[in-house]
């Protein structure tokens, strides 16, 4: 069992809310994902190394220092919601 | 009751690049904001991190000066947090390979050296400058983006003083080797101190955190009042408490800005989008041996070589620029003492008070080393160079010309001089009978006249000596 | 042009809702092998200038600056950009019934799902409306929808193709991948969007093929492993049998059909470790939705309760419940057990698959159990084999990151079912071969679903 405190702690973690169901339903669904957790258990994993990419061959690739590529003020602040005197603006609203 | 100090530094330094960490944006330094940005800088959706070759070069300058071993394989992970300065969500560090690791670094503190270990050096990425006014925040994504390096010491400080020589030290050398401007005041190089205080022979006590130092002064400040703070604490039986604290300039104390409870979870794991970047052993090597002089190294010329004291040794390796500039003039002259004193008291001071920076001065090191030649010689005097040769030389004019056209030779012909003396004296009863009468200031006075008519011009040593002996001539009549 | 305005009526009068965005055409006067060639886009393509949503609502109001490498390699040879696509929200589901705007239904069917991820790609090219969509595939997003809507889908091999502008999903699992309605074109695809990409340092620099002049159907020799444990874990007897015909077929035209089987408790995990890392890989991803450069602001009274309202409204219900266990799976005390255990893992199958196409040329099964699942269907028991196995063993192609296509394999209930190949790294000349082969042997070949 999963509990609501911790589950609402994961979410706020990465910054957002979970309703009261979901809270609920994510409790329920942990129950699943428990028993598959138990499947990965039967594995023996000792002396294997995590796999964090599909191919592990280096590269030898490194970026020259150019500039290749600079947006303008304009485009960069073309999807902000909010924007003033060129800056991205994080506009706080007093209740 | 007297404590054992435990001091480690962190510092993070922006190093001297064209483009981003990540992206081939240019780095910026007070330009408009959010004009030095791509979709890459902004993080928007399914860009993708490319790594600076520049930037891992300069980090691998660090490593060799500070002497760590150097990983050739680069890896890099991402450290996940939520932070409207950091536009990913995670900024992509090396925490678990870091570039360099086991270096040190030698510093000296009241005549005795103490060598510091040096953890790691690990390349990283800067996060966007916010501006809080009012009921807003003003985000500027200039900075993001921008290389850094992170600088971990083992905790081998104990005292402010050694801090401070720490930190000045490295920054000295990430000067001269060119791989940041590290500059405190701007941000450039930015300073957290880790410090506790524990009995002798008992474990480390509570460590407490001191972020965002901005100058070296501050460092040693800073640590001074957390030890007495600490030890007050420790003192009434208590317990220090687990926080991160800043400096406050005006009261000269530490404040707390928030106590670390657990810590942070990073959820840290290798980035996806970067695999494994195998550096060249050739590579890595030519970086290594081309790496400048170090400041220690060129200390020990400096004494050695050129007889130079303490305090001249220490504006060099504080300021490259000058130090470079000396190096120029000795190529044309060996009179290293006195090019290094015109080089500090006056091309310093007509610099400042022209605000003309050392790069972009027109002097010519040759022109500089030809006035002191012909001071010594006495063909003009210290004071025509001080006060007219080198504001010429200073925009670019050449010594001699100066010299010729100003007229400014010194004239040393007796014969020459003793005209002018005599008719100074015939013009001046009184300073005679002054003199004799044993007020020899009445020989600067006349001294003065001479000047006058000859426009500066009489060798002085000279011109004083003819006085005197004229003046004998006169009472002795 | 005619051939792209008439697309474009078409994708105006989709029935399916797969259709996010209608991109009034623009005549491009580059030559090249998309001459002329209406192109339809998943909706998690950057497009300059045109909304790029990933069907989820905090991308409602997002206009790319910019455009996706392989958006500029379609318009390099031709191709015109009509239209961006439903799919599941940020590409996190297999159903397509987790888009903002809706489900996307399967155009045999309209009671019937299109698959997911890239469900809308693949309903516009089962319903005639071009001839190639871009999709991407994380865990079978391409594979599963072309088999329920009776096209080809094609992951090609990690690095093959950039992910350069593709709204990231799990990055060490995201491939770019493409449907088409025969496999001529699916080699032709390939060789448009394929190639070395410096925006991607995962982009491969091995050269491109071309792959349309080298196709070829003579499987004569040809090793082909049967996936028993898929086999074993299906129980519909029509695919079974569509699957065995197809083999005979095969072994007619000379190709060495063997049934090969790995550890079951090892491929039992096959959907558990795909669940955990693209969960824990997406929540780190995308962080950067936070409403505050882009997408939709909410109000708050600091900077934190923006980007949490903005969260909170701008991600489905389906979106939250996974990142919370990709933040779980993260959390420095469950890491070990829960991330890098299946990173572990990961390693282990891809290891087991190496060594079996080290032996032969490719490994085949039924893409799936059953057709495309009702829109109301009934819940599979997640612990079933048939799911962990039958249902989600495509995600091979993902850990391994060797390119996988589905081809049509036959019908039940008029609905289409594919069948899956999965070949070695770079081997893509390899699987259009065979992937030609099975064309051949079904005669399923530019199926178009009688839309009325
Ligand atoms: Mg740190
Ligand atoms: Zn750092």
């Amino acid at each position: 069992m999963i509990e609501k405190e911790y589950i609402k702690e994961l979410a706020h973690e990465l910054m957002f809310d979970l309703s009261e169901e979901e809270v609920v339903e994510i409790q329920k669904e942990y129950e699943t994902f428990s028993k598959q957790l138990e499947l990965l258990e039967k594995i023996d994993t000792k002396d294997v190394k995590p796999m964090p990419y599909p191919f592990e061959n280096e590269t030898n690739y490194l970026r020259e220092d150019v500039v290749t590529h600079v947006i303008t003020q304009e485009d960069a602040l073309r999807n902000a919601s909010y924007s003033k005197e060129g800056h991205f603006v994080v506009h706080k609203v007093v209740k | 009751m007297n404590y054992e100090v435990v001091i480690g530094i962190e510092i993070h330094c922006e190093l001297k690049t064209k483009t981003k960490m990540f992206s081939g944006s240019p780095t910026s330094f007070n330009e408009p904001a959010n004009t030095c940005v791509n979709e890459i800088d902004l993080a928007f959706p399914g860009t993708l991190p490319t790594v600076n070759k520049e930037a891992v070069r300069k980090g691998i300058m660090a490593c060799a000066a500070f002497n760590l071993e150097i990983d050739t394989l680069l890896k890099f992970d991402r450290k996940n947090y939520y932070y409207s300065d950091l536009p990913k969500g995670f900024q992509i560090t090396q925490q678990f390979h870091p570039l360099g690791k086991n270096g040190y670094v030698d510093i000296e503190v009241d005549g005795n050296t103490k060598r510091i270990g040096i953890n790691r050096i690990h390349l990283e990425e800067d996060t966007a400058k916010q501006f809080h006014i009012d009921d807003e925040t003003l985000i500027d994504f200039n900075r993001a983006g921008t290389p850094l390096i992170e600088i971990v010491s083992d905790p081998d400080m104990s005292s402010g003083s050694e801090a401070s020589a720490y930190v000045e030290t490295l920054r000295q050398t990430l000067l001269y080797i060119g791989v940041s401007d590290v500059k405190m005041e701007e941000g450039s190089m930015r300073c957290d101190v880790n410090i506790s205080l524990n009995k002798p022979n008992e474990p480390y006590g509570t460590k407490v955190e001191i972020k965002n130092l901005n100058s070296i002064s501050n460092v040693a400040r800073a640590i001074d009042y957390e030890i007495k703070r600490q030890s007050e604490i420790l003192d009434k039986g208590e317990k220090v408490i687990s926080s991160t604290r800043r400096f406050d300039e005006s009261s000269r104390t530490t404040i707390e800005m928030r106590r670390k409870e657990g810590g942070v979870d990073y959820k840290f794991f290798p980035d996806p989008n970067i695999v494994p970047i195998r550096l060249s052993d050739d590579w890595v090597k030519e970086i290594v041996n081309s790496l400048p002089e170090l400041p220690s190294e060129r200390k020990k010329r400096y004494k050695n070589d050129y007889g130079l004291n303490d305090n001249e040794i220490n504006v060099y390796l504080g300021n490259r620029d000058l130090a470079e500039l000396f190096e120029e003039c000795m190529k044309y002259g060996d009179k290293a003492r006195s090019i290094s004193n015109w080089l500090i008291t006056d091309v310093l001071a007509w610099l400042s008070k022209n605000n003309v920076e050392i790069k972009n001065s027109e002097l010519k090191p040759k022109e500089l080393v030809r006035m002191i030649e012909l001071i010594e010689e006495k063909v003009i005097s210290s004071t025509q160079g001080k006060d007219i040769v080198l504001d010429g030389i200073m925009k670019g004019e050449l010594t001699e010309d100066i010299i010729n056209e100003k007229g400014l030779k010194q004239v040393s012909d007796e014969g020459m001089l003793l005209e002018v003396i005599n008719k100074v004296l015939d013009e001046q009863p009184q300073s005679i009978v002054d003199y004799a009468n044993g007020k020899d200031r009445a020989v600067k006075f006349l001294m003065g006249q001479v000047m006058k008519k000859t426009r500066g011009q009489a060798n002085p040593s000279l011109a004083n000596k003819l006085i005197v002996e004229e003046l004998a001539k006169r009472i002795n009549k | 042009m005619e051939k792209i305005y008439k697309a474009f009526e078409k994708a105006k009068n989709d029935k399916c809702n797969a259709i996010v965005t209608l991109v009034e055409p623009k005549e491009n006067l580059n030559k090249g092998k998309l001459s002329g060639e209406p192109i339809i886009l998943k909706d998690n393509i950057s497009t300059k200038g045109i909304r790029t949503t990933a069907s989820s609502k905090i991308l409602d109001n997002y206009y790319p600056i910019f455009d996706a490498t392989v958006v500029e390699k379609i318009k390099a040879e031709g191709g015109v950009i009509i239209g961006k696509a439903s799919m599941d929200e940020l590409a996190m589901g297999g159903t397509n019934l987790a888009a903002y705007t809706g489900p996307v239904l399967n155009p045999w069917d309209y009671k019937r799902m299109s698959g997911g991820s890239s469900g809308g790609s693949a309903a516009a090219v089962a319903s005639g409306i071009v001839s190639f969509a871009i999709g991407s595939d994380t865990g079978d997003s391409v594979r599963k929808p072309a088999s329920f809507c009776g096209i080809v889908g094609v992951k090609p091999t990690y690095g093959r193709i950039s992910r350069y502008g593709v709204v990231a999903y799990a990055s060490s699992l995201d491939h770019v991948g493409y449907f088409t309605r025969n496999v001529k074109d699916a080699s032709l695809m390939l060789e448009v969007l394929a190639g070395r990409d410096d925006k991607d340092m995962t982009s491969s620099f091995k050269e491109v093929k071309e792959y349309s002049k080298l196709l070829n159907s003579d499987v004569k020799g040809k090793k082909i492993a049967v996936f028993k444990n898929v086999i074993d874990s299906l129980d519909n007897e029509n695919t079974l049998n569509l699957f065995n015909d197809l083999l005979n077929k095969l072994k007619e035209k000379g190709a060495i059909i063997e049934e090969v089987s790995f550890d079951n408790d090892l491929m039992r995990t096959l959907f558990p470790v795909y669940f955990i890392i693209a969960n824990c890989e997406a929540t780190s991803n995308h962080s950067n939705l936070d409403g505050l450069r882009f997408g939709v602001s909410e109000d708050g009274d600091d900077t934190r309760e923006v980007v949490i309202n903005s969260r909170t409204k701008g991600f489905g219900s389906l979106i939250r419940k996974r990142f919370v266990i990709g933040s779980f799976g993260l959390h420095e005390e469950n890491q070990e057990k829960v991330f890098k255990k299946a990173q572990r893992i990961r390693r282990l199958i891809v290891e087991e698959v190496k060594k079996c196409l080290e032996e032969y040329d490719c490994l085949i099964a039924p893409a799936s159990n059953d057709i495309a699942p009702l829109l109301e269907g009934n819940k599979i028991d997640e612990l079933s084999d048939k799911y962990l196995i039958a249902e989600n063993h495509m995600v091979i192609g993902n850990f391994t990151g060797y390119p996988s296509m589905t081809v049509p394999m036959g019908f039940e209930k008029g609905c289409p079912i594919g069948v899956n190949i999965t070949c070695k790294a770079f081997d893509e000349e390899n699987m259009f071969n065979i992937g030609l082969a099975i064309e051949e042997s079904t005669g399923l070949k530019d199926l178009v679903a009688k839309v009325d």
